[in-house]
């Protein structure tokens, strides 16, 4: 009887040990790439570290409560505007009375019977409210306010976590001139006028009654059509 | 610490960028390297790891509150980390198969997402809440999360139908 190995058990070694290499290979392969894994992870950390160190200081931002307004308000709020602007149940109502100030603390007033007003209501994150900012502005320059009715915005939904903080400052960059209203830090104003969504324009009569509600980028027909209809 | 988080995602996005890339390049000339259908699964779960909690962070440590369509997004991602986990610890190379779709899908919302941060009036107004057009991040001047979110999307997709390729 001879001790040489079979063919057969000679095969089987093979395929073993071809086997133990493919196991040895595949966990190379892991270990090369946990480690490339590992190795992108820190330099990506390493970057952020060494270049991301101008975030800015926060002390000197002001606060919501710096920013805020406390505006007092009359009268019944509106429900929330519509969809379709034709559908208004406010149209021919008395709108609530607003007596604010603007970021300054000049006095600013919404709805009061006497005075043709379009009151455009922005939030200075909102990127639709930065597209259409500089379109309002315009508009003014180009004269498509009507003579006798007042543009008035109404600062709301303060945000100090979100971009373009403060608003006072987009309001400036952007070159609006016309009466602001610093809403509360609770965006009652807002809230007493129906706004679910930002850009929303309110056109009001010299009788303070409402004429138009619109949620959303309107363009300068728009505001213009607006701004008519509450010059009556 | 999150402007540090920040930049870090967005240096793994550009890292993703030049895999997706490379990735297709490959499938698309069939020259896809012997090693790359072994690395692909475990560097998608990656991918799909670092996509998960780097949206986790920022929504829960930064506070960027999800909108819809961000909600959308991880709808279609978060699954691909077990997905793609159990693919890759089983050596399923048959995961593409979910994957694309799921990747597809994703891809498709992160791409109206983009659409929409850089038309706002394509999104109409801004919900007070959370606005989809609200541009929470932007890294090397145009990686945006929708935008991460989009490299990732595509990038597994690639790796996914590479690790088929054997």
């Amino acid at each position: 009887m001879s001790n040489t190995p079979t063919r057969k058990a000679r095969a089987k070694a093979d395929r073993q040990a071809r086997e133990e290499q493919r196991q040895a290979q595949q966990r190379r392969q892991r270990l090369l790439l946990a480690a490339g894994g590992a190795v992108v992870l820190l330099l990506a950390v390493g970057v952020g570290v060494l270049s991301a160190g101008e975030s800015a200081d926060r002390q000197d931002i002001p606060t919501v409560e710096e920013v805020a307004g406390d505006p007092t308000i009359e009268g019944e709020g509106f429900p929330p505007a519509p969809e379709d602007p034709g559908d208004d149940p406010v149209v021919g109502e008395p709108a609530p009375v607003v007596q604010g100030a603007d970021f300054d603390g000049t006095e600013v007033t919404i709805g009061e019977p006497g005075q043709p007003q379009v009151v455009a209501f922005m939030a200075s994150w909102c990127p639709a409210c930065d597209e259409e900012l500089p379109q309002v502005v315009d508009w003014v320059e180009a004269g498509g306010l009507p003579e006798g009715v007042e543009l008035v915005s109404v600062a709301t939904n303060h945000d100090r976590s979100r971009p373009n903080w403060p608003p006072q400052d987009w309001y400036a960059e952007a070159g609006f001139d016309e009466p602001i209203l610093v809403d509360d830090d609770a965006s009652s104003v807002a809230g007493a006028f129906g706004l679910t969504a930002t850009p929303f324009w309110v056109a009001i009569d010299a009788d303070g009654q409402a004429v138009g509600r619109i949620t959303g980028m309107i363009g300068a027909d728009q505001m213009t059509a607006l701004a008519e209809a509450a010059a009556g | 610490m999150i402007a540090i988080a920040q930049r870090s995602f967005g240096v793994l996005a550009l890292v993703a960028l030049v895999i997706a890339t490379a990735t297709f390049a490959a499938l698309l000339t069939r020259r896809v390297p012997p090693w790359l259908p072994d690395a692909a699964l475990p560097t998608a779960t990656a991918i799909a790891a670092v996509a998960t909690g780097g949206s986790l962070l920022l929504s829960e440590v930064a506070g960027y509150l999800p909108c819809t369509l961000c909600w959308y997004q991880r709808i279609a991602m978060y699954p691909l980390v077990l997905i793609l986990g159990v693919a890759a610890a089983r050596g399923d190379r048959q995961v593409w198969r979910v994957a694309v779709p799921l990747s597809a899908i994703g891809s498709a919302i992160a791409i109206w997402h983009i659409a929409i941060e850089r038309n706002p009036a394509l999104g109409g107004a801004c919900d007070p809440a959370a606005p989809c057009s609200i541009i929470w991040v932007r890294e090397f001047g145009f990686l945006t999360l929708p935008t991460m979110a989009l490299i990732g999307f595509v990038a597994i997709a690639g790796l996914t139908l590479a690790a088929r390729d054997r």
